[in-house]
């Protein structure tokens, strides 16, 4: 199955989900209310080092290994937003608030490298039960969910050969003439996957 | 019921063909204008909720392969959050008064809804994060408006051919526009 989340054993893989998801949502309320100064940028880069590191990642090298592969993973939204700033606002709140920003994202990333997929749907099923007295079914929002999850992988077998068969009669292609087939293919696979679910009783 | 595997369905597209050849485009966006066009306002906006669910437990399900609740937090979450809103109101738009699926009426439904309502959405949002002024940030948005427009055209083009190629894709039924209807009322 498709996922960000890293095997591991350190004190966030460790810790339950719920704690986890209040804990790093305070370190990221608390970046972002940072204010846009030079010291703020600095003490955001220094809670994203400090973070991935006591998080033990076991990437051997104390965390900066992920730390780096994250900061990489959001070079586009940090070279636009630097650029914007710098534009309008001038250097220092252009830089503290870049830091800001990606520091938020990067903390935020260490719950879905320290926690299963799984995990987190069962947890957001718990969390959803409330929702039951407006008649939201938390098992089926749960269903749906894991259903999607499955497909995804389908489809994009069905991308590909879509893909395969303009490549077969030597046309490029351009977007227009491969998405009407394949929305077609996709949208009779999810007849089929209703029929299927239909029979065993869920619907 | 198969609606709601078709939801599934159509929330794959992003996952399928985010590159494209040797030029990468996002078709995301094209995804969500398609999810309002064809599965119609409520299942559309739910369709959206459900992929960015899956992206906020951590599915890299967005365009080059981000995911994770930090999609949430930063520049971009407006967008994202926009999405739901943009399917909704092109499901209005698109299905307004139960009648078959045109091209004006297509163009116009993907353009304020997968556009105008996505944007008004993203901008305010991206500008309290970054804490750029609202006009800056309209501003430095304008460079995603050509892409948009031309995923609004080939959309309005994918959904004129599914009409008339793949109706079932709708799973709803039209009353005829028939002259015939016109005198029934009218009498």
């Amino acid at each position: 199955m498709l996922s960000l989340y890293l095997p591991g054993d350190g004190v966030l893989h460790r810790m339950p989900p719920g704690p986890k998801i209040l804990t790093l949502l305070a370190l990221v309320l608390g970046v972002s209310l940072l204010p846009a100064a030079w010291w703020a940028a600095c003490a955001a880069a220094a809670m994203c080092v400090i973070a991935y590191a006591v998080a033990g990642l076991g990437d051997g090298a104390v965390g900066m290994r992920q730390f780096g592969r994250q900061v990489f993973a959001i070079r586009w939204i940090a070279g636009l937003t630097i650029v914007g700033q710098l534009i309008f606002l001038g250097p220092e709140p252009a830089v503290a608030n870049t830091a800001r920003v990606c520091a938020a994202i990067i903390i935020a990333a260490l719950l879905v490298l320290t926690t299963r997929v799984t995990t987190l749907l069962d947890t957001l099923e718990r969390a959803l039960r409330p929702l039951e007295f407006v008649r939201l079914d938390p098992q089926r929002a749960a269903l749906l969910l894991t259903v999607t999850i499955t497909t995804v992988p389908v489809l994009a077998g069905l991308a590909r050969q879509v893909r395969e068969a303009q490549r077969a009669r030597g046309s490029s292609g351009g977007l227009r003439t491969f998405a009407v087939p394949f929305l077609v293919m996709a949208l009779k696979h999810a007849d089929e996957l209703g029929d299927a679910l239909a029979a065993r009783g869920v619907g | 019921m198969a609606v709601f595997a078709a939801i599934v369905a159509v929330l794959g597209l992003p996952g399928g063909f985010t590159i494209f050849g040797a030029v990468p485009i996002t078709a995301q966006t094209l995804g969500v204008m398609l999810a309002g066009a064809i599965l119609g306002p409520w299942l559309g906006a739910l369709s959206m909720t459900v992929l960015l669910t899956l992206v906020a437990v951590g599915l890299p399900l967005l365009a080059g392969g981000r995911g994770g609740i930090g999609v949430f937090l930063g520049p971009s979450a407006g967008y994202a959050l926009g999405w739901i809103a943009g399917a909704l109101v092109i499901g209005l738009i698109v299905h307004a008064r139960n009648r078959k699926p045109t091209s004006p009426n297509t163009l116009l439904g993907v353009v304020v809804g997968g556009i105008l309502v996505v944007y008004a959405v993203g901008i305010p949002v991206q500008s309290a994060v970054t804490r750029l002024p609202l006009a800056e940030t309209a501003l430095t948005s304008m460079v995603f408006l050509p892409g948009d427009l031309v995923k609004a055209a080939l959309t309005t083009v994918i959904v004129t051919t599914l009409v008339r190629g793949y109706p079932r894709a709708f799973r709803r039924t039209w009353e005829a526009a028939s002259p015939n209807r016109d005198r029934v009322l009218t009498r």
